[in-house]
């Protein structure tokens, strides 16, 4: 299955990355920004994975943007993010995000919000 | 308040005095024209003074209380950008000194399983499941150190927001200081020379590094409930 990563840290790439990989997922794509994300989609990226704030374009503007492209429907989003208020949960969930994991995270929690989202991705 | 609201206020103070210099230059003229032989004719006579310094009073206690009002509310609003800048700054602090700890003591630990494993190798019929089992930990400690730097991305949001605050306030002193001097139009700002406030899309004001189980908590819920509610 592959997986875009996208977030402005590179760090938080790196730990995005080296946690799938942990759990068995090494075909990975990486982008700094939403645009950059965009760029980089296709219809072989299975499972995206964004950072919410970030320059050019933030995480929910490009899921509303994905959501409107015919091989970005339905593709399991997952917003890894420091916001944690209600109404920013709310917001992503307006966007089409799938699914939300609030920073810091574990390694568990990642294992666990993408476990319960992959028949989407896989269909 | 705002630097336009304090520059009303300032603009209004400045009129009052005006006024108030008017009228006493009035009753100044009044004497002189008293004292001098020739000028025989007074504008006002000596008992129109308590009211007009009446109302000099008045206009002095009006202009007193505005300043007075618009002093509380600058403070009030610096005082507290600065307590929360302060407060992200000793997050930042005790956030870094977290995770150093936690990467140190996963350090210890791993140090700990790779004397295990050189033991175990050392032994003449080495304990290939035990090392296996140790060797697990010690990928699991190794993933501990970096989980625990995800705080660089969260000091990183705290430290950004800090920064916004910092070129808003000198924003904010630059406006004052310009109302008493002209001159200060030319004082060079830290956020003009190259050095803007960071972008405000990149990072989150609230970034915390605290309480993220109960955060998750939050959003499991909330996802939970409005899924309940759609189906």
């Amino acid at each position: 299955m592959k997986f875009l990563v996208v977030d402005d840290s590179a760090t938080m790439r790196r730990i995005v990355i080296s946690s799938l990989q942990r759990i068995g997922f090494s075909d990975t794509v990486e982008a700094g920004d939403g645009q950059e994300a965009l760029a980089k989609f296709d219809s072989s990226i299975q499972f995206v994975i964004t950072d919410w704030n970030m320059p050019n374009m933030s995480g929910t503007e490009f899921t509303k943007v994905l959501r409107s492209r015919d091989d970005g429907r339905h593709v399991p989003v997952l917003m890894v993010t420091a916001r944690s208020v209600k109404e920013d949960i709310l917001t992503a969930m307006e966007a089409g995000v799938n699914n939300y994991i609030v920073k810091p995270f574990t390694p568990q929690v990642l294992k666990e919000k993408i476990d319960a989202l992959l028949p989407a991705a896989a269909a | 308040m705002t630097s336009t609201r304090a520059q009303e206020v300032l603009y209004e103070s400045e009129a009052a005095l005006r006024l108030v210099d008017h009228e006493l230059t009035g009753m100044h003229d009044v004497r002189d024209a008293a004292e001098a032989p020739a000028r025989v004719v007074p504008m006002l006579s000596l008992s129109e003074l308590p009211q007009i310094l009446e109302q000099a009073n008045a206009q002095i206690l009006n202009v007193l209380s505005r300043l007075r009002a618009s002093r509380a509310a600058l403070q009030t609003s610096a005082l507290e950008k600065l307590a929360t800048t302060h407060e992200k700054i000793r997050e930042v602090t005790s956030a870094t000194e977290d995770a150093a700890t936690n990467i140190m003591d996963a350090c210890d630990r791993a140090t700990q399983m790779v004397d295990e494993l050189d033991t175990i190798d050392a032994a003449a019929s080495p304990d290939r499941e035990k090392a296996g089992g140790i060797r697990h930990n010690l990928r699991d400690e190794l993933f501990l150190m970096m989980g625990a730097l995800q705080f660089q991305d969260i000091t990183s949001q705290q430290l950004s927001h800090a920064s916004a605050v910092l070129v808003e306030m000198e924003c904010r002193l630059l406006d004052v200081a310009k109302l008493f001097d002209h001159n200060a139009d030319h004082v060079q700002i830290i956020s003009e020379g190259g050095h803007s406030a960071p972008d405000e899309a990149t990072y989150d004001p609230n970034a915390t590094t605290l309480n993220a189980e109960t955060r998750q908590a939050l959003a499991d819920e909330i996802f939970t409930a409005v899924r309940a509610t759609a189906a």
